[in-house]
């Protein structure tokens, strides 16, 4: 950590909005972040067909039908292991990706780093309109942070709710609660966090910078300052140390400066307010803004680039103005790099076997058999059903195991029942076995639903059959 | 003691007390959190003010704003009773056979009279509706002693059988062990057997029992056995006995009969709550068209 934390007691003051940069980092930061920043606000735009009284939208969560909606697939509630294992896949893809190259996902993909990056870029425009420190500046910035803010709570209410009709809602105030509320919500959080608090989250609320230290080792490639050859920092005016500029001859006994003419470019453009000179530190987020700046600087100077840079410790034991390779491949990397093997085959195991259509079998246990007037023996089912099928209308139902049985569904002579318009299905079957069978005790049966459209066979149940013993 | 003063090493401020030349920094909480303290504490006063909160002799002192776990439950009852009443009142708007045809309605009223049932009908009828062997009829099965029709259901539960109620469904059966002799009834107990076994069809109606029934059981049980709804008369020439198979059973029955009987609901539901249990009952695989 810096010896030299600005940020104690009450006193501590607000830094400035960091300077822009440009340069190579600068360039994929803006890049992803843009392409971040629209895929957000894309992704509900996109349409899929699920036929008639189904939502359109292809990313959609349905909070009242309680499912998820992407593309083809649907989850219910109860596929929360299938979250489970997306969630541990993002934590070993965040581990493997820290142990290649430090904090790639808090420099460039986090959205609390591209909003608060899309923030500071309003400030300084703000600022460029009106003038910097002027009063006007500050309502600009007002405007565009309540503005962005806003527009993020609309993007993320296109999520839950049908985006095509969501701003002809908000206009003519037909907007349910629900969304009125989200939009509210993101609003504010999205002011607080990406307006107000911007780096302090990374600073003081994220929790993943007080591990990252585990999953780094001597060979992961983090934002680096050469100290062999910057220090000592100096003046322009002074002479570069003999081992920068073997052919020069300085005076004897003169001072000598590394590559480091101190002029705090680094710091100046730092989202978080670090000085990387300081060397890897908590406040560090990787996002290489002070590579950028620091090359510019150098260009100027017309020294090689490269003071600060990609490096891991290692190299720092052989120091050299052209960075040597790093040991990308390891043990650490490859086991990370199998564990999301491993999980990602998890996944797709447990999407395609996921259960499309769920059907309940409940024999009626009181009574457990019914003899009717003929003599005949009855035993009554709950039949429970639902699905995630495009189209399912009735089911048709058999039984095996149970010679002359005849069925009936509900007070239906035939054995078939209909789905409901949400999907479901609740009804009694009724197996009845003429006078004679002999049924006596329990009897193993087998049950099978198919769809009485066409044919296809749903599913296949074990159940009994309870005769008087 | 020394006065409070700024530390010139940390820049915080000291509490002024000082033990040899020793001074104690102060951190101290920040408004913010105190000030989040207090309004806690501010919000458990009001908190108290407005909720029951105090125990008096008699029972608790109500709150400012009179609420109650009671009232609360009264509320909720309530507000039940007013989501459900479009249904209730979809039930009474049309004729009571037409409850079954509307898929939304039949099943609204199959699952408020699954409740109901649970709590009014199980006790005697059981929870899955199969009654008891020799006290209360199955209502599962194809066998009914009033009635199987959605109509009969309806009217059975609203006044019930054989009690107060002047509209209750009513009926007798004779003591036969005070006019009848022992052999007459044993005679008469093989003949009711022999009716619903198929093999006596040919050689029924020479046993000595035929005549005794044709005196004294066919007015109520039907020539052939096949019972009359009318009286509540069970029908003898299937498979389903109440009171017990076979010879003997059916001669302690003639001998000295057992009757059912059943409460009447009418002074306890609404018509719309009958009709959900009568749709219910009628739903549970027996009912009749």
């Amino acid at each position: 950590m810096s010896a030299a934390a600005p940020a104690r007691g009450r006193a501590a003051r607000r830094r400035p909005v960091p300077l822009p940069v440009k340069g190579r980092y600068r360039r994929i930061k803006t890049l992803v972040g843009l392409g971040l920043i629209g895929l957000f606000f894309a992704v509900p735009w996109l349409r899929f067909d699920r036929g008639l009284d189904q939502p359109g939208q292809a990313v959609m969560f349905d909070v009242p039908g309680r499912r998820l909606l992407v593309f083809g697939l649907e989850f219910w509630p109860q596929d929360l292991p299938l979250v489970l294992g997306l969630m541990i896949l993002g934590a070993l893809g965040l581990f493997l990706a820290t142990a290649i190259s430090g904090r790639l996902w808090c420099g460039f993909t986090c959205p609390q780093t591209v909003w608060t990056d899309l923030f500071f870029a309003m400030d300084r425009l703000a600022d460029r309109i009106a003038g910097k420190g002027r009063g006007g500046a500050k309502v600009i910035r007002q405007v565009f942070w309540t503005g962005l803010s806003l527009l993020t709570g609309i993007g993320f209410a296109a999520y839950f709710t049908d985006v095509t009709a969501l701003p002809g809602a908000l206009l003519s105030g037909r907007a349910s609660a629900g969304t009125v509320f989200a939009i509210l919500l993101l609003t504010a959080t999205t002011w607080l966090l990406a307006g107000f608090a911007r780096e302090r989250v990374c600073l003081h609320m994220c929790p993943w910078p007080r591990f990252q230290a585990a999953l780094l080792d001597a060979d992961s490639l983090v934002v680096t300052y050469q100290a062999w050859r910057g220090e000592p920092r100096g003046k322009k005016r002074l002479a570069l140390k003999p081992e920068l500029a073997p052919d020069s001859s300085p005076a004897p006994g003169a001072a000598t400066r590394g590559d480091c003419v101190d002029c705090e470019r680094c710091f100046a453009v730092c989202p978080t307010g670090v000085d990387i000179r300081e060397g890897l530190q908590m406040g560090c987020i990787g996002c290489g803004l002070c590579i950028d700046a620091c090359d510019d600087v150098m260009a100027k100077l017309e020294r090689p680039a490269g003071l600060i840079r990609f490096d891991s410790e290692a190299n720092q034991a052989s120091p050299a103005l052209v960075r040597p390779k790093a040991r990308v491949i390891r043990p650490k990397t490859i086991f990370f790099a199998a564990g999301c093997l491993v999980v990602v085959g998890l996944l797709g195991f447990g999407l395609s076997t996921i259960q499309r259509v769920t059907i309940d079998l409940t024999p009626q246990r009181n009574p457990p058999f019914v003899a009717l007037s003929d003599g005949s023996i009855r035993n009554d089912y709950q039949i429970r059903l639902s699905h995630r099928l495009p189209a399912l209308a009735a089911v048709a139902v058999s039984v095996e195991g149970l010679p002359g049985a005849k069925l009936r569904i509900g007070d239906r002579d035939d054995a078939r029942f209909t789905v409901n318009q949400d999907r479901s299905a609740d009804d009694r079957l009724m197996i009845t076995v003429p006078r004679g069978t002999p049924v006596e005790g329990r009897r193993e049966i087998t049950v099978q639903f198919s769809d009485a459209s066409t044919g296809r066979v749903l599913r296949r149940i074990d159940s009994y059959f309870w005769g008087p013993e | 003691m020394a006065s409070p003063e700024r530390d010139p090493v940390s820049g915080y401020r000291t509490t002024g007390h000082e033990w040899d030349g020793i001074k104690e920094l102060t951190t101290p909480i920040p408004h913010w959190w105190v000030s989040v303290f207090l309004a806690t504490i501010a919000v458990a006063v009001i908190y108290l003010y407005l909720m029951p909160s105090f125990a008096g002799t008699t029972g608790f002192l109500p709150g400012a704003l009179k609420w109650t776990s009671k009232g609360q439950l009264a509320e909720d009852q309530a507000a039940a009773a007013t989501a459900q009443g479009p249904w209730r009142s979809a039930i009474m708007a049309v004729p009571l056979e037409q409850v079954e045809a509307d898929p939304d309605l039949r099943r609204f009223a199959v699952a408020g009279g699954k409740a109901l049932f649970n709590q009014n009908c199980a006790p005697c009828h059981g929870v899955g509706a199969g009654g008891q062997q020799g006290q209360f009829p199955s209502l599962v099965d194809d066998d009914w002693l009033w009635g199987g029709k959605i109509d009969d259901i309806r009217q059975t539960i609203t006044h019930g059988i054989r009690n107060d109620d002047s509209d209750s469904r009513s009926s007798v059966m004779p003591t036969f062990g005070d006019n009848l002799s022992k052999g007459e009834i044993e005679q008469v107990a093989d003949y009711v057997v022999s009716l619903s076994d198929p093999a006596a069809d040919a050689t029924r109606a020479a046993m000595p029992g035929a005549a005794v029934f044709r005196a004294n059981c066919a007015a109520c049980h039907g020539p052939s056995g096949e019972g009359s709804r009318e009286f509540g008369a069970p029908r003898l020439n299937d498979a389903i006995w109440l009171y017990g198979r076979g010879r003997d059973a059916v001669i302690r029955q003639v001998t000295q009969p057992r009757m059912g009987m059943m409460p009447s609901f009418a002074a306890r539901f609404d018509e719309a709550t009958i009709r959900m249990l009568a749709t219910y009952v009628h739903s549970l695989g027996g009912g009749e068209r």
